[in-house]
């Protein structure tokens, strides 16, 4: 479980992680933006003195390959590998940063992080938003520094002259004249010119990771079957834990985990912060008793109330403006709120925010928008999932209900009560329908909240369990199939069986597992979800897992048994229907 | 006596950075100031901090409501005073919005809070009136502030006018979209197939014209905080 840092925290990277091959990843991201992340290795006075120490696009290394580039990841915009015992006495610190690559302010950024992955798992991230800044160009992000031992700190402190007030930071004068420094500022491109000067490197695993991207050609030879994310041997969902045991390490030592489901791969936008003056842009309010003060803190002719009021939180007795009393002096206005908590940093209101004359719905809503990919089945966020008609010109075969919206000429028909359009299940007499989406146009599906997922078959065939099934491609061939035992509900199971080529979306609720199939491998029959066609189901009787029964419950579960090659799989939701 | 609080540390207040921000994806934090006051869902305060009072039953919206409620409760409460103000809806995700100007419909059950001072009304949607009794309402909210919403599971935003199509949405799933939109409602099935169907995708909405519309990936519009009582 990694460590939630928020700005201004540290903590020993021993209490994080035993192993000292880090590997760092930064995302930050914004619309239009392109950014430089970089590590400064520094000396006990914070000063770049060695300018080998300053690993960029243009230096993707330290000499001794202690800091080393590895760029972009999956999830992450930048990455870098840091072997702390490696690490030469004289730095002491070692502070990564993002710029702004022409213009643009932090602001705009969406939400990003920086993250530490230790032996396969994220042992450390720190978030953060556009709105935790303003005008500036740059950021420290995070900080390793050796007090001692070596430490993180979650900085998150933005410059605002940029790139210029960044190196000033690191050693001034000393940099200006560093020939890297026209290179840093120069084109507006440096984004697409990184690759060439970092190269997909050393013995980082660059190639696993990129494999996870969604729908990445992870050539898998043998069976055809291919999940987002999936980069092993066997197919895996995307999420966190859902690798098969025993799924061999990609190379290197430093793998991140597998990414968090990405909730919006478009670039993203955050909402701007409240501008200064926000509260004067109208009318007073009705009553009209105070005129609003300007802007939370900033108020006119207290600029320095801020840090006299720090001490005052609310709560205390002894403060000047009891909340609940109008307030006297009305220029001066109520005490502006939010500001005086302690132990907090004072956010930096009194900034100019230049965010906020274009802020907006849109720029809030930015980081929701519609996934553009001339795909044909594109998850828009893990809970939803767009399927383009046009693509292929093939129809599909959807749940009934689980259309959210849909653009252009779509027609939806009812698949007839035929062959598999209706599978009458359950004891309930619940039906499973299907519509058939046909046309040109662009249809959301999702149901429920439910995780999505969608599955690539390429000449496999996969057994969904039919409460799991979200949507197909017609072009699949599917049948019904029936799994009888005693102790299921309704007598017996309804899975579906799709083979050819197509994608199936499944929908799981959470985020659910995927088990190799071993000579030992059991499931509920009500949380399974799906399993390759090659493995033979076995309804179970002999082995009970004894939930904790209650009244009313006969504490008995009926188990599914797998068995198959190795090489096939079963996928298990945390959810028993 | 002290615990050890570490694994929760992470959870503690962020700075205020804005009248109405995210405390993580569902949870709704506002700044509250005398003199602006914020329109919250009855029932969705979970926390506050400092001097915050609420008014139950406010003229302005007992006058506004009279169109969509028929009974007792109303389904916004005025919150006023100084403090942080935590606002939550069983759980659902959180989108802070930021009005500059904008006018924007917003399905009832999808409010969460909004600036006092902003212009609303309730607004009778043409074609909507199916669902009157389901208690489905829209706000029309405009001006500038802040405006809360919840949505079930991460919402996705389409922009309409791509082209001349249409954009047609499942009402169940609908949360926002802007206001200048033109909207009709729609039978998108033939009648033959509506036999034996509960309340699936037969009827949609749809919206053409420059703008946007707001979805929820799950189709579950029940108003949990009316719910509640």
């Amino acid at each position: 479980m990694a460590r939630e840092f928020q700005r201004g925290h540290k903590a020993k990277i021993s209490d994080l992680t035993a192993g000292t091959d880090l590997y760092v990843g930064v995302q930050i991201a914004g619309p239009g933006l392109t950014f430089d992340i970089s590590c400064f290795g520094l000396d006990a006075q914070e000063r770049l003195s060695d300018d080998r120490y300053f690993v960029f696009f243009n230096q993707p290394q330290s000499p001794e390959g202690a800091i080393q580039q590895l760029g972009a990841q999956a999830g992450d915009t930048e990455s870098f590998r840091v072997t702390l015992d490696r690490i030469p006495a004289q730095v002491r610190k070692l502070s990564f940063t993002a710029t702004v690559d022409g213009a643009g302010q932090m602001s705009q950024i969406g939400p990003g992080h920086l993250r530490i992955v230790a032996g396969g798992e994220e042992v450390a991230r720190y978030s953060f938003t556009g709105t935790e800044f303003s005008t500036e160009r740059a950021v420290m992000l995070g900080d390793f520094y050796l007090k001692d031992v070596w430490r993180f700190a979650a900085v998150g402190q933005g410059f605002d002259g940029g790139l210029e007030a960044l190196l000033r930071n690191f050693g001034g004068e000393v940099l200006e004249e560093e020939p890297e420094t026209p290179a840093f500022q120069a084109p507006p491109e440096p984004a697409t010119a990184a690759p060439a000067f970092a190269p997909p490197a050393q013995s980082g695993p660059p190639p696993a990771f990129a494999a996870r991207r969604p729908r990445a050609p992870a050539g898998r030879p043998g069976t055809g079957t291919r999940l987002p994310g999936a980069a092993g041997p066997r197919a895996r969902l995307p999420g966190p834990g859902t690798g098969p045991p025993g799924l061999p390490a990609p190379p290197g030592s430093t793998p991140p985990p597998a990414a968090p489901p990405q909730m919006h791969v478009a670039p993203t936008l955050a909402a701007p912060i409240a501008p200064p003056g926000y509260f004067t842009d109208q009318a007073p309010p009705a009553g009209g008793q105070v005129p609003p003060p300007p802007g939370p803190p900033g108020v006119p002719g207290r600029p320095a109330s801020y840090g006299a009021q720090q001490p005052g939180p609310y709560g205390h007795p002894d403060r000047q403006q009891p909340y609940g009393q109008p307030p006297q002096a009305p220029p001066q206005a109520p005490q502006p709120y939010g500001q005086p908590f302690p132990g907090q940093p004072a956010p930096s209101y009194g900034q100019p925010v230049a965010a906020h004359g274009a802020a907006g719905v849109r720029a809030g809503l930015e980081k929701y928008r519609e996934v553009p990919t001339g795909q044909r089945w594109t998850p828009q966020n893990p809970k939803l999932i767009r399927v383009d008609l046009g693509v292929d010109q093939q129809p599909v075969l959807a749940r009934q209900g689980s259309m959210v919206l849909y653009q252009g000429k779509v027609d939806f028909g009812y698949k007839g009560a035929g062959f598999a359009g209706r599978i009458i299940g359950n004891a309930t007499g619940q039906e499973m329908q299907l519509m058939r989406c046909t046309g040109r146009g662009q249809v959301f599906l999702a149901e429920n909240s439910a995780h999505v997922h969608p599955i690539e078959l390429q000449g496999d065939a996969l057994c969904v369990s039919a409460e799991s099934v979200l949507a197909f491609d017609e072009s699949l061939q599917h049948e019904v199939r029936r799994i009888e035992g005693h102790g299921i509900p309704g007598g017996a199971l309804f899975t579906m069986q799709f083979q050819g080529h197509g994608t199936v979306v499944v929908k799981t609720h959470g985020t659910p597992v995927v088990l190799p199939v071993t000579p030992t491998t059991f499931a509920d029959s009500n949380a399974v979800v799906a399993w390759s066609a090659g493995a033979q189901v076995i309804v179970s009787s002999q082995v009970r897992l004894r939930r904790s029964s209650y009244p009313g419950h006969s504490g008995e579960a009926v188990n599914l048994q797998f068995r198959g090659a190795p090489g096939n799989f079963v996928v298990v939701q945390p959810y028993e229907v | 006596m002290t615990m050890n609080q570490t694994p929760i540390q992470g959870y503690a207040p962020t700075p205020v950075t804005a009248r109405m921000e995210n405390h993580g994806s569902s949870m709704l934090k506002v700044a509250l100031q005398t003199g602006h006051d914020v329109f919250a869902r009855s029932g969705s305060m979970v926390a506050y901090e400092g001097y915050v009072q609420y008014d139950p039953n406010p003229p302005a919206v007992r006058q506004m409501a009279s169109q969509w409620i028929t009974g007792e409760g109303l389904p916004l409460m005025r919150c006023h005073g100084d403090g942080l103000l935590y606002l939550a809806d069983y759980g659902a995700d959180v989108v802070c919005l930021q009005l500059n100007g904008d006018s924007l419909s917003v399905n009832g059950t999808n409010i969460l809070a909004f600036d006092s001072h902003l212009q609303w009304g309730v607004e009778r949607v043409k074609g909507m009136a199916k669902f009157a009794g389901q208690g489905l309402f829209n706000v029309g909210i405009s001006g500038t502030g802040w405006v809360a919403l919840t949505s079930r599971g991460a919402p996705i935003v389409v922009d309409c006018g791509r082209g001349e199509d249409e954009t047609y949405v499942d009402p169940d799933a609908l949360v926002a979209w802007s206001s200048n939109l033109r909207m009709k409602g729609k039978r998108s099935f033939k009648a033959s197939s509506l036999i034996g169907r509960g309340s699936g995708e037969a009827y949609q909405l749809g919206f053409s014209g420059e703008g946007f519309v707001v979805v929820q990936p799950s189709e579950d519009s029940t108003d949990r905080l009316r719910a509640r009582g």
